[in-house]
Parts: C-alpha cells; structure tokens; sequence
C-alpha cells in the first residue's frame, strides 16, 4: 500500500467580530480585546440574554457581488469570504494564471472542498410568517398565495451547502467535497476530512471552510433556556464561569500534500499531523464528566501523529465556558497528559462560539500563535476553577513549549475532535 | 440493511414494491395541498415502521425524519446481526446525511400566533412563547439530533459525523462510511441518511423553484425519469441505512455479504445551483473516481442505478455523463431510476438507492424505471422497462446528484469477486 501524503497549510483566512483576518484577530485578541457585544440586531431590553460576537461589517464590503449577495445569508457571506482570503493568501489564482487548459482543467478536479456549516436556524423560516398570518388558518391560501409572498429562490437561499457551492463556482474548483452539518465539531471535521483526502490521494490541494451566524432570537433564547449561556462574558475555566456566548464567523485553510505545495513554491505554514473523532453516545446536551471523549480523540490524534505528549507545545481548548464542558474538558487533558501538561488557552472568550466554524478558527489562530511564538492569554480569566489549578491555563501570554499545537473541539451530541499541527519554522 | 420508503415500511416490503414497480406517489395526505400547484406526493404509507423506533425517551425528541431513520437503523443492526458493545464501541462509526433544518409546520403556526401576530416576528412576544421555550422543540430543530439518537441508541463512540449536500447527502454519507474503514478510523459504520420535506414548508420551497412534477390527476406516472414529457420530479421521503463493515472480519464472523462497496467517488460540477452541465461534466468525474477508487473498468459494471429525477436538466446531464464514462459499454449497461416508483428522496436518496444496489447484486434481478413510454432521444441509455429483469449483477452504479453541485457515486461489486 502506498504510504500516506504528508498535508501541509498553505493558505489562511478568518472573519470574526474580532476583525477580518487572522493576524488581525490574533492581535485583538493579544491585546485583551473582547469583542463580544450587545447584540444590536433586535430590541434586546427585555432579553435575559443580550450578548454576542456579530460581524459588524456589511455584505458589500466582504463579497463584490450584489447579484450573488441576494441569494445568500449572512453565515455565506463569512464563509465565502474567510474561503477567498485563504486562496489568495496561498497565491492559488496567481499560480493558476500560469497554467494552461487541461493543467488547470486537472488543477480544478484535484482541489477539493470541504466546508463545515450549521444546516440553518429558524429566521429563514420567518419569511413564511407574513404568509401564515394573512392566511389566518387556511393551507389552501397558504399554497395559493405562495408565489406572492415568498421569494421564488427561498430554497436555494437557505441550501446548507451554499458555501460548496459558491466558493466552487467562483473559483472554479471541482473536486472531491463535503458539507459537514455537526454543530460544534463541523469546522474541524471539514479540516479533517480535507486532511485525508490528502493523505489518499483523491485531492492535491483542498480547502476546508468553517462558517455559521447563529446569533438570531430563537437561537439564542434556546441556548439560554438550556443553561448554556453565559449571565456575562465567557470566561473559560473560570471559576465563577457561567456559560457561553455565541459569535459569528468564518475560517479557512488551504491545504496541499507537501508534493503539490512545493511542486508550486507554496509558503508553507504548517504540517497536519493528526487527528482523533469519538462521540461519547448519552444525548444531544450531556458531556462526560469524565472527559472520556475528549480523552480518547487526544490519544488517537496523538498515535496518529505518532507523538509522545510531551511534544505537544500548547494546547487551544474547547473553552467554551460552560459549567460541565470546560471541567471535562481538563479532566480529559489531566488524564492524557499528567502531570507534563503543556500551555493550555482558548479564544472563544474574545468572539464568541462560532458553533460550526469553531474549529476552523480556532486552527486558523493556533498556528498563527504558533508562528509568533506566543500562547496567547485568556484574559477574562480571573480565578481558576478550583478542581483544575494544577493545569498550567494561560492567565497570562506563555511561551508554547515546542512548534506543535493540539486543538480540541467539542459539540452537541457528545461529539469530540482533536487535531495536531505543527508550525513550519520561518 | 434497513428502510423505510413511500413503497414500504422496511426492507423486504420495498423490495418487493420496486420489482412489481407498484407506484408510492399519492395525493398528499399530510396536510392540506390544495392551495399548492403540487399536491401530489410519494408518503411513506401507514406506521408500522413506529414498531422500530425504540424507547418513547428517543422518540419524543425525534422528527417525523428521524422517526425514519431509527427505524430503517433498527432494522439494518438487526439484519447485520452483531450491534455495538462494550468492549467494541468505540470502534463503531456512524455516518448520516440529514435534511434541512426546519421545524414541523404546527410549530411555526403556533409561533406565528405568538409571536408574529402580525406576519412580524417581534421579540418580546417570542420571550415568552411556548415554542421558543421548550427544551425538546430545540433538540429536535438541530442538525446533529438525527445523529445524537441513533449514537445514544446504539452507543456509538467511535467516528460521528452529518453531512449535507443536498441530494446528494445520502451517497456522500455512505461514501463517508467506506472512507472511515478504509482508513482505519473505524471497522463497522452504521451509514445511511433520512429526510422528509413533505410539508407546507418543503414542498413550498420546490413549487417556487417549478422544480416538481404538477400532474395532479396522474399521481402513478407523474415521476417519469429519462421520458420525454417528463417535467419535474415528485417529492418522497424516508430512511436508509447499512451497516458497513470491514471485509475480512465480516467473513471471519460468517456474515451475510449482500456486496462488496468497492468505491466511491466525490465531485462538484461549478457550473449552476441547481444544475450539472448538460455535457455531464461534474457527474463524469464522481463516477470515473467510483470506478478507479473500485478498480473497476466500465465494462465490467452491469448496472446503473441512476439519479433519475425526472427534471429535464438533471436526467440530460446525467445520461450524458453516462455515455463518456461508458463509452461503447453503454449499449450493454442497464440503468434505471427507481425514482420512477418511489421519488425523490432528497437527503435520503442516495442511501436508499445504495441498499438497492447491494439488493440486485444479492438478489440477480434488477428494478425498472418505471413509467417510460416517450423515450428522449437526449436521454439514450439501456433502459430496464415493462418488467423487472432476472440479471445477475457482477457490479451496480448508483448515483447521487444534488442542488449545489455536489456529486456522489457508489460502486458495489458481487461479495468475493475482487
């Protein structure tokens, strides 16, 4: 058998409501910066809730393109934007311009996409509202006045792989693809699964996008009813912590076997060295207090990349803030790593959770952390829970031990990721 | 293997339907379509499948879709006959293409009268309605919920993972499933995917894209893939799952191989939303991958089990694609869409016509595509037509072509034959 590829990141690109690009958002985020916000979409006064990490800017400003703008949501808009950013940061199109028809015909068929992504929310079901209201209780009006009342593309508007598509179309990519659906763990399966279509050959070059915009009502009242929100800020690890946030964004990397990267002169950032996926099966909302799941995909990342845990240089938590989630979370860590535990920090504190896109944002500043040489600070952390004191978290900015972060992401239904890459000396 | 389709509540029963070709679209009985344009459907008739969904815990937390997919998952580990344990779970994937995310219609009425009295959503009124207050409307509405039941269920700890693309998601998912055992992250994947779009909401969503079949009054031939007059294609719904498992240990324990899943490929066409090219590029190289991922010539493949939706667009593209990959071969091929009998599927499909693929290969007869009478010259393929064929299936094709491009192709081969 043919032994795997070696994957490395060539490209990089986020949007969040820290900022629009990676280095940006790594700044913002050294500098203590917390992004998150009233939320300003609706009238909140009366909310319990109020805060989140929206995007600030304008469609228009991310995507020149009114036409496609009209058929899009805002989760697209960011997705489709972080996808671009990542392919000129990698030079794909300036590589491109020097191919002729049928090296770029085949350029385009080996590059594959892999996008992870919410699948919807309920505001795009609000445009049936106004329908429902009018109608007062009649189906047979709701059907005979549908062509009045709603968009004649509200399907293709609302489709979950949009992104897919999209970034498929104005690129011009056409290879192996995916639309991960799997609330928290989307984004970095969308990494993983580029990883090994890589590794066996059915892709050169991929990109992998995480994007999501869950900060609407009837999202965020939902999280808030089932305890998952924070009173205030997200404050991970903390112990008076409270719950979490939700945010906005998107994320992308561009991957190559090393073969196609070099074969281009590609920058190369960093190595994908592993990975480990296990589901801890009790439910969409519990979480092992025992961190089994976590535990597990750490030791199958690990063995994967066949690394001792004392070459890991940081950790990036999940940290989103929850009660039972950032306990386990160290329990698991505690469990795998000892009492050799390298640098611990997470970054949902300064934007929010950005659910589906979680992972691919928080690769994206892993290793950009990683190529300053810097774990960076949970800066709202004031005192650590009492039951993980002995874990070396980040209060302050720390040096990472080595060149090799392990990233861990976690999401509904006991659904663990970890990821291990290592950072290309400059 | 498990089902539950618009022609049977399970395996066995849908089989048998295929064979006698005996139609699945109906008037819509699930709720009022007679304001709609469309009111016909394929329903999954009666609920006998209700028997297989497991502890009322699950099923209150479940979707009409997801009472589907607990079903046909039931049904598929019991046929396989070993189920995940202790000592083993962790070893188990599980891989699922679901829908779209919406919430049963009752719920939007009930949220539209309190919260949106006037067509407006206005927030404070949704602080304190009922809907936005209960814990299990929120579980049910997430897109990881079809998959957190089955997982629960069967204590799945290895490997999880929903995908969507649309029509597309059910072969992606089952593509998944091979992926993970080939790599070795898992030796078992409960694979499959369900859907059911057939509400206000869903068939609304096709009306406006004039994308469904509009012969009211002829429900039984309304889904005609490949036939000249044909003019959309007629919503189904269900479930379909397989339990896959890697070849040796399958042979070592004496399972029952129904077939081999010997390849699959993976595409995005980047050409319209709702389109391939009307040269088949896209489909071309799902199922040239297929095929090479298989170590399979296109001559050796016997049948092609095709997307067939029976929209013009779609059923063009595909035959198309159909005769660059098989070159001369295509005239021995046969090929039908069993979307004539029990339409489209959506997210479901490609599983459900995953299992028929394995099923003609274990059984040597294969389906027609139904409702053939006008052929398209466009459309010039083998077709299986009249009556179901006795034809031992060496290696079947099934395709899966979805909104927004992707494409997905699975290639199965007679257990034992590589």
């Amino acid at each position: 058998m043919q032994t795997a590829a070696r994957v490395v990141i060539t490209g990089l690109g986020a949007i969040c409501a820290s900022g629009k690009q990676p280095e940006q958002i790594l700044d913002s985020l050294l500098d203590g910066t917390i992004s998150i916000a009233e939320i300003g979409g609706w009238d909140g006064e009366n909310w319990p809730c109020r805060l989140g990490g929206v995007v600030g800017f304008s469609p228009r400003e991310l995507i020149n393109d009114r036409k496609l703008l009209k058929l899009i949501k805002k989760t697209d808009v960011v997705g489709i934007y972080a996808a671009e950013q990542a392919l000129n940061s990698a030079g794909i199109s300036a590589y491109r311009e020097s191919l002729t028809s049928p090296a770029d015909d085949s350029f385009a068929e080996r590059f594959g996409l892999y996008v992870g992504t919410s699948g919807g929310y309920y505001d795009t079901q609000y445009d049936f509202l106004p329908l429902i209201s009018e109608a007062n209780g009649s189906m047979q009006a709701i059907g005979e006045r549908l062509g009045e009342s709603v968009n004649p593309m509200w399907l293709l508007g609302n489709l979950p792989n949009n992104v897919v598509c999209h970034v498929g179309i104005r690129n011009k990519l056409k290879g192996a693809n995916a639309c991960i659906t799997n609330h928290g763990t989307s984004g970095s399966l969308s990494i993983i699964e580029a990883f090994e279509s890589l590794r066996i050959g059915d892709t050169d070059r991929a990109i992998a996008i995480g994007h999501d915009a869950p900060v609407e009502p009837q999202v965020v009242l939902y999280y808030q009813k089932a305890g998952l929100l924070a009173d205030a800020h997200l404050t991970p690890f903390d112990a008076d912590r409270s719950g979490c946030i939700l945010g906005e964004g998107g994320a992308a990397l561009v991957l190559e076997t090393l073969e196609a990267a070099e074969s281009r002169s590609a920058p190369i950032h960093a190595e994908i060295l592993g990975k480990g996926c296990t589901s801890e099966a009790q439910g969409l909302l519990p979480v092992r207090v025992d961190g089994d799941g976590v535990a597990r995909a750490i030791c199958l990342a690990l063995e994967q990349a066949g690394l001792e845990t004392q070459q890991i240089g940081m950790i990036v938590c999940h940290g989103n803030g929850t009660r039972t989630s950032d306990l386990s979370e160290g329990v698991a860590i505690r469990r795998v790593f000892g009492t050799q535990i390298p640098p611990i920090t997470c970054f949902k504190w300064a934007f929010g959770h950005l659910l589906a896109a979680a992972g691919s944002i928080d690769t994206v500043l892993a290793l950009t952390a990683l190529q300053r040489g810097i774990v960076p600070a949970i800066v709202p952390l004031r005192n650590i829970d009492p039951s993980l004191q002995d874990l070396p978290i980040a209060k302050v900015a720390r040096e990472p031990i080595s060149d090799t972060a392990l990233i861990l992401s976690r999401g509904f239904g006991g659904q663990n990721s970890a990821l291990i890459i290592r950072a290309t000396s400059r | 293997m498990g089902l539950v389709t618009p022609v049977g509540n399970n395996l066995g029963e849908t089989w048998q339907s295929l064979l006698k070709a005996r139609s699945g679209v109906e008037p819509i009985s699930l709720f009022d379509a007679s304001g709609f344009s469309v009111r016909i459907a394929a329903e999954v008739k009666g609920d006998t499948y209700l028997s297989n969904t497991g502890h009322k815990r699950l099923s209150k937390a479940a979707t009409r879709s997801h009472l589907f997919a607990l079903a046909a998952a039931e049904e598929a580990i019991q046929d396989t006959g070993i189920r995940p344990n202790a000592a083993n779970g962790h070893r188990w994937g599980c891989s699922v293409g679901t829908g779209m995310v919406s919430v049963d219609f009752p719920e939007l009425e009930a949220l539209q009268r309190e919260a949106a009295p006037a067509g407006e959503l206005n927030t404070d009124l949704l602080l304190s309605s009922s809907i936005a207050s209960d814990p299990i409307a929120f579980c049910r509405s997430q897109s990881a919920q079809g998959l957190s039941l089955l997982v629960e269920r069967y204590a799945i700890k290895g490997y999880t993972t929903s995908v969507h693309t649309a029509c597309a998601s059910g072969g992606q998912a089952v593509g998944t499933g091979l992926k993970l055992i080939r790599r070795g992250d898992c030796d078992y994947v409960l694979a499959g995917g369900f859907d059911s779009m057939i509400s206000p909401l869903g068939l609304a969503g096709f009306c406006l894209l004039n994308a469904v079949s509009t012969d009211n009054h002829n429900p039984h031939t309304a889904s005609r893939p490949f036939d000249a007059s044909r003019n959309g294609f007629v919503l189904g719904e269900g479930a379909g799952f397989l339990v896959l498992e890697e070849w040796e240990a399958a042979v070592k324990r004496g399972a029952r191989i129904y077939a081999e899943l010997a390849g699959e490929g993976n595409s995005l066409s980047s050409y319209r939303i709702t389109d391939s090219h009307p040269s088949g590029d896209g489909p071309i190289q799902a199922m040239q991958q297929a095929l090479q991922s298989a170590g399979i010539f296109p001559e050796q493949v016997d049948y092609l089990n095709a997307h067939g939706t029976s929209t013009p667009m779609n059923d063009r593209s595909e035959a198309a694609a159909a005769h660059v990959v098989f070159g001369s071969h295509i005239k021995d091929l046969r090929v039908s869409s069993t979307k004539s009998t029990m339409g489209h599927l959506i997210a479901a499909a490609g599983a459900v016509e995953a299992a028929i693929c394995a099923l003609t290969i274990h059984h040597g007869k294969v389906p027609i595509n139904a409702n053939l009478t006008q052929r398209d010259p466009d459309c010039n393929l083998n077709f299986i037509c009249d009556k179901a064929k006795d034809q031992a299936v060496r290696v079947a094709m099934s395709n899966s072509l979805g909104f927004g491009g992707s494409n997905s192709c699975l290639v199965f081969r007679e257990p034992g034959a590589s």
